[in-house]
């Protein structure tokens, strides 16, 4: 009986198109075992993502240890040949036999004769600066202008400014309008896209707006397992509200935390600085109610 | 204020300790003062003032001043019992303030109980 | 201050606070004035005394009386007999579980005397808030001592002695990191005191803060000295208002009188300290993601080596311990190396704070010596599990520890032990579940908060955990394969592999524990369908027997889903497809009947509507039962 292979005969070349680590040693054993590679990148070098790291994880292997020896073997490799600069412009034929058309890029440089002195990048008028853009500066909002500028201007020239600022303007606002995120990203110098990250990291903080009362209710090991489940779901269905929620009229936050450290009084919940020990569920909506009553609108616990 | 030398250290905490020796919890004696309606009625809150001065004039550490209730003895408030280690407790009776800074002269300090005012050795739990 | 003849220790820690310290203290202080006793009785707010299960509480000096559960109404009769009248007051004192009589004073107590006192030993005894307290129990003497006699290199010698390890979890000798980070060349040093305690169930270092704030200090001062640093930083989790508050008083105090500062008492060491607030990540209690976490950057962990004493803050050399590690050192320094590394064990010295809570009568803060085993914590320190219901386990180490189990009970408690059997020691955290604990639903929930708290940075800790979520979860809600214990144990083990920081190393272990410890309650999920200890809502159901409901209508007015049918002399019925799961209906239903049962793993017995009540005897107008939920 005729083999598959012998119907569909490989012949040719093997062609790996990028050139990153994986393409590298993708070519490589490909070439070991006496298959002609070609090895296309659309870029003026391979290498790929993994020449711009320091360090590789896990391990934290040096990156540049890791392909170097890969670099030179392909550079060296009689079966391996690289075409850069280069992108695949069409695929026709069928698993074993195909016909790839590639596009090479002019390189302005003729490479048998160039040696990578980098005399001409030293001396190239154009550079490849990064232009910033024409950021407009950020003007706060008269609620909350002097509060945060005076925040910032407090903690500016400390080691470490952002967290103190962030402590600061979350508690004074209950969380970061969007404004005044920007704006402690213009005064302290952080990228935005860091200074967001810190304010989206941490469980104390929000980036959007919370209740006036953040009901924190513990649901660390040990109020769970003495049922904080369970006053959890009292007070969703007593402010209707889920958990990480805000009621609408901006009065109530419900949120788990884990362990306020009154585990002696499990289960536990805390509002503001007040911690309610020993909880039980019929208590509940008297704290609700208390809190909504100290607010001047709604009914106070009778009784 | 001015930051310590070494010296001053040392002082403010010799003197802090002062103030907190009873929770050192080393005991020398006990003072026990009657403080039954009768008695507060016949003056022990005096007593316990006068031995409190007495304490805090002397420096002495180890001797604590509690209060008890009424001794059964009513006609004899106000009194108060000594209790020294390794000896058998003292009850003295009829005191005034200054029979009590006697008292802690000679028998606290001193080591004799005060024969003149004593009602009787020992308790009479024999304990 | 004069002499006095009683001293009232209240306790002002954040749960005696709770339940209501300061109006207990206001009252007090009213009724002391009323009676004329100032000059005689003073009143003295400490921090937190460790029995916090029986807060608010306070203990009479000089005879040590102590006085739980306290209430506001019992405080004028508590003055007159006890502090005017010298008549300890009975009905105030702690009265142990099940016995008629109370045990007035304080060292009889079981929870207290089998304890051994060196971080805690001021607990209690001070006011935390005034440095003369802490100055005249020996406190600075041993800074003073460093400071006028001992060399660094002789401070790290003596820590090395003592054998003193680090109280954060990891147990890594303090000595020798105190001396990696002294023979880095690079300058300046800093040292940072770790009260991140994310360890839900754990609350040793707040306590501390809270109680003795200055023994820290000193312990960071004397770090300090002994790595030549010049500047520390103290960083507190925000949930801990009262520990901030507290230790930024400490702090301006100990600057006051010159023990922190330029030039500390005229020897020429300068030493300073500041408080950073974290807000709320577990993660952050990791020494590397707590140094990105001061910095400012993105608090996530980072490849060790280089270790934090070598390459910490800002780019320096830096010393992070743990809080109880840095409150052991002054009682190091001035009782010598030799005496501390006499108490504990072979390889683990000194006491360990334990937070003893869950199931337990007597909840509080417990220091103990290394080695004491898990019986005498649990049964005499602890008094055993309320109600007689049966001990199941203790979980210790937090989210990266793991279950103990009963057959377990007599292991003596030391770094070592506890990894041998699967847990770690963690910050303390001791947390003891009873037969009504389902051990599926505890991994699931320790995987929730890991999962939760991974920072995401390691795919096989985001990604893994998700995973160990999904089966969990799956299994607690009757829809486990078989195949899934197997899975879960060897997911757990590349999870263990795979992970950069600690989060990820130890987030298995709470399962591989229960897994290799309680198999039995995870058949009967997945293969029974059945719940033991009756607390996964999917697998369980409530029921009214009908033999026992006498109809008093309270479930039927209590249950907030309205599904159980109720009428006068009728047997109550749930009906099973409104019910919830909520659990209200047996809270409520009163003890003398006893009605609602939870089942698992078993059909639910049909009950008609409209049977008549079995009247055993008529119920003493039970319309106005009061009940005790
Ligand atoms: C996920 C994670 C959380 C941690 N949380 C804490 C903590 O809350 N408190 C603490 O002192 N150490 C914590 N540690 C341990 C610290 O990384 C560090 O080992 C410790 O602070 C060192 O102090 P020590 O030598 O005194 O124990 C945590 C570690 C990990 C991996
Ligand atoms: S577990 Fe809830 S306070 Fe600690």
């Amino acid at each position: 009986m005729l083999s598959e292979q012998s119907l569909n005969p490989r012949i040719g070349a093997a062609l790996v198109v990028g050139g990153g680590i994986g393409g590298m040693q993708a070519a490589l054993d490909l070439a070991a075992g006496g298959i002609k590679v070609y090895l296309v990148d659309s870029r003026p070098a391979i290498g790929g993502v993994m020449a711009q790291l320091d360090k590789t994880f896990p391990t934290n292997d040096c990156a540049m240890c890791t392909m170097a020896p890969r670099l030179v073997e392909i550079g060296r490799h009689r079966d391996i040949e690289i075409l850069t600069l280069s992108d695949v412009q069409s695929i026709r034929g069928q698993p074993g036999n195909f016909h790839v058309t590639v596009k090479k890029r002019p390189r302005f440089v003729n490479e048998t004769k160039c040696t990578g002195c980098g005399t001409c990048v030293a001396n190239c008028p154009v550079r490849n600066d990064v232009q910033p853009l024409d950021v407009p500066r950020v003007e706060l909002e008269p609620a909350y202008r002097d509060k945060v500028a005076e925040i910032v201007r407090r903690h500016r020239e400390r080691h470490g400014p952002l967290m103190p600022i962030l402590q600061e303007v979350n508690t004074a606002f209950n969380y970061f309008p969007a404004s005044v995120l920007s704006y402690i990203a213009q005064e302290t110098g952080y990228p935005f896209s860091h200074v967001y990250r810190i304010a989206t990291f941490y469980n104390a903080f929000s980036v959007v707006p919370r209740g006036k009362f953040v009901i924190n209710v513990c649901m660390g090991t040990t109020c769970y397992v003495r049922g904080s489940q369970r006053l959890m779901e009292r007070f969703s269905d007593t402010l209707k509200i889920k958990p990480e929620e805000t009621s609408p009229d901006l009065l109530f936050t419900l949120k788990a935390v884990r362990c306020i450290g009154c585990c002696g009084l499990a289960p536990a919940a805390m509002v503001g600085d007040t911690v309610y020990g020993k909880l039980t569920v019929k208590e509940v909506s008297g704290i609700a109610n208390k809190y909504r009553g100290a607010n001047g609108h709604g009914q106070t616990h009778a009784g | 204020m001015a930051k310590l030398t070494l010296d001053e250290l040392r002082k403010k905490r010799a003197e802090a300790q002062k103030g907190i020796y009873l929770r050192e919890g080393e005991f020398r004696g006990k003072i026990i003062v009657h403080m039954g309606t009768c008695g507060i009625a016949a003056g022990a809150r005096g007593i316990v003032a006068a031995f409190l001065e007495e304490l805090e004039r002397s420096g002495t550490k180890d001797i604590m001043v509690t209060t008890s209730g009424c001794a059964g003895l009513c006609s004899k408030e106000p009194m108060a019992t000594v209790e020294m280690l390794n000896t058998p407790p003292v009850k003295y009776g009829e005191l005034t303030p200054d029979k009590a800074r006697n008292i802690f002269k000679e028998h606290i300090v001193g080591g004799t109980a005060v024969a003149a005012y004593a009602l009787g050795m020992g308790s009479e739990r024999g304990a | 201050m004069a002499a006095r003849r009683i001293e009232l220790m209240l306790c002002t820690g954040t749960g005696c606070v709770a339940g209501g310290a300061f109006r207990i203290k206001q009252a007090l202080e009213e009724e002391i004035a009323r009676h004329g006793l100032p000059d005689e009785v003073s009143l003295v707010a400490t921090g937190c005394n460790g029995f916090c299960g029986q807060g608010p509480l306070l203990v009479a000096l000089p005879e040590k009386i102590f006085y739980g559960w306290l209430k506001t109404e019992d405080i004028p009769f508590l003055v007159q007999e006890h502090f005017l009248k010298g008549r300890p007051v009975q009905k105030l004192m702690f009265t142990p579980p099940e016995k008629k009589e109370p045990i007035p004073l304080l060292g009889d107590i079981p929870f207290f005397n089998k304890q051994m006192l060196l971080v805690l030993r001021n607990k209690g005894l001070i006011d935390p808030e005034k440095i003369e307290d802490y100055l005249a129990r020996d406190g600075y003497a041993a800074l003073e001592k460093v400071l006028t006699s001992m060399s660094p290199e002789d401070v790290i010698e003596e820590i090395t002695k003592s054998g003193l390890r680090g109280r954060g979890g990891a147990g890594f000798p303090t000595g020798v990191k105190w001396k990696v980070c002294r023979n880095e060349l690079k300058t300046p040093k800093y040292v940072i005191c770790n009260c991140d305690e994310g360890d839900p169930g754990a609350y040793m270092d707040r306590s501390v803060f809270e109680s003795d704030p200055h023994a820290v200090i000193e312990g960071q001062t004397i770090a300090g000295y002994a790595i030549g640093a010049a500047h520390g930083y103290i960083y507190v989790r925000s949930e801990y208002p009262l520990a901030i508050k507290r230790m930024q008083i400490a702090l301006d105090q100990a600057q006051e009188y010159g023990l922190l500062g330029e030039n500390i008492l005229g020897t020429g060491f300068s030493f300073d300290l500041e408080i950073r607030e974290g807000s709320g990540a577990f993660v952050c209690g990791e020494e590397t993601s707590l140094i990105h976490s001061i910095e400012g950057k993105s608090p996530e962990p980072r490849q060790r080596p280089p270790f934090p004493a070598q390459v910490g803050i800002w780019g320096c050399p830096t010393v992070i311990n743990n809080v109880e590690t840095l409150a052991n050192v002054p009682i190091i320094v001035t009782r010598g190396a030799e005496w501390y590394s006499q108490i504990g064990t072979a390889t683990s010295k000194g006491t360990k704070i334990f937070s003893l809570v869950g199931k337990i009568n007597n909840t509080g803060l417990i220091e103990v010596p290394m080695g004491i085993t898990l019986r005498e914590i649990v049964y005499e320190i602890g008094g055993g599990i309320p109600g007689n219901k049966q001990f199941k386990a203790v979980q210790t180490g937090g989210p990266s520890g793991g279950c103990i189990p009963n057959s377990l009970i007599d292991l003596p408690i030391d770094y070592e032990s506890l990894k041998e059997v699967g847990s770690m020691m963690g910050s303390g955290g001791m947390i003891v579940m009873d037969e009504d604990t389902c051990m599926v639903d505890v991994s699931k929930f320790f995987i929730q908060f890991t999962n939760d708290e991974s920072c995401g940075k390691c795919t096989v800790c985001r990604d893994g955990s998700d995973a160990l979520l999904e089966v969990l979860t799956r299994i607690t809600e009757g829809q486990g394969m078989s195949g899934d214990m197997e899975f879960l144990e060897e997911l757990g083990l590349a999870i263990k592999d795979g992970s950069m920081c600690g989060l990820g190393q130890t987030l298995p272990n709470p399962v591989l524990s229960t897994l290799k410890y309680f198999r039995d309650e995870y058949e009967a999920h997945i293969t029974e369908k059945r719940c033991p200890a009756k607390v996964c809502k999917n697998l369980i159901a409530y029921w009214i027997d009908p033999q026992l409901c006498q109809a008093c209508l309270i479930c039927h007015r209590e249950c907030p889903a309205e599904s159980i049918y109720g009428e006068k002399q009728m047997v109550h019925v749930i009906d099973q497809n409104k019910c919830t799961k909520c659990g209200t209906c047996l809270d409520v239903c009163p003890p003398r009947f006893s009605a609602v049962k939870k089942l698992s793993g078993e059909p639910v017995p049909a009950v008609e509507r409209g049977i008549k009540v079995e009247r055993k005897k008529k119920p003493a107008r039970p319309e106005q039962e009061k009940v005790q939920v």
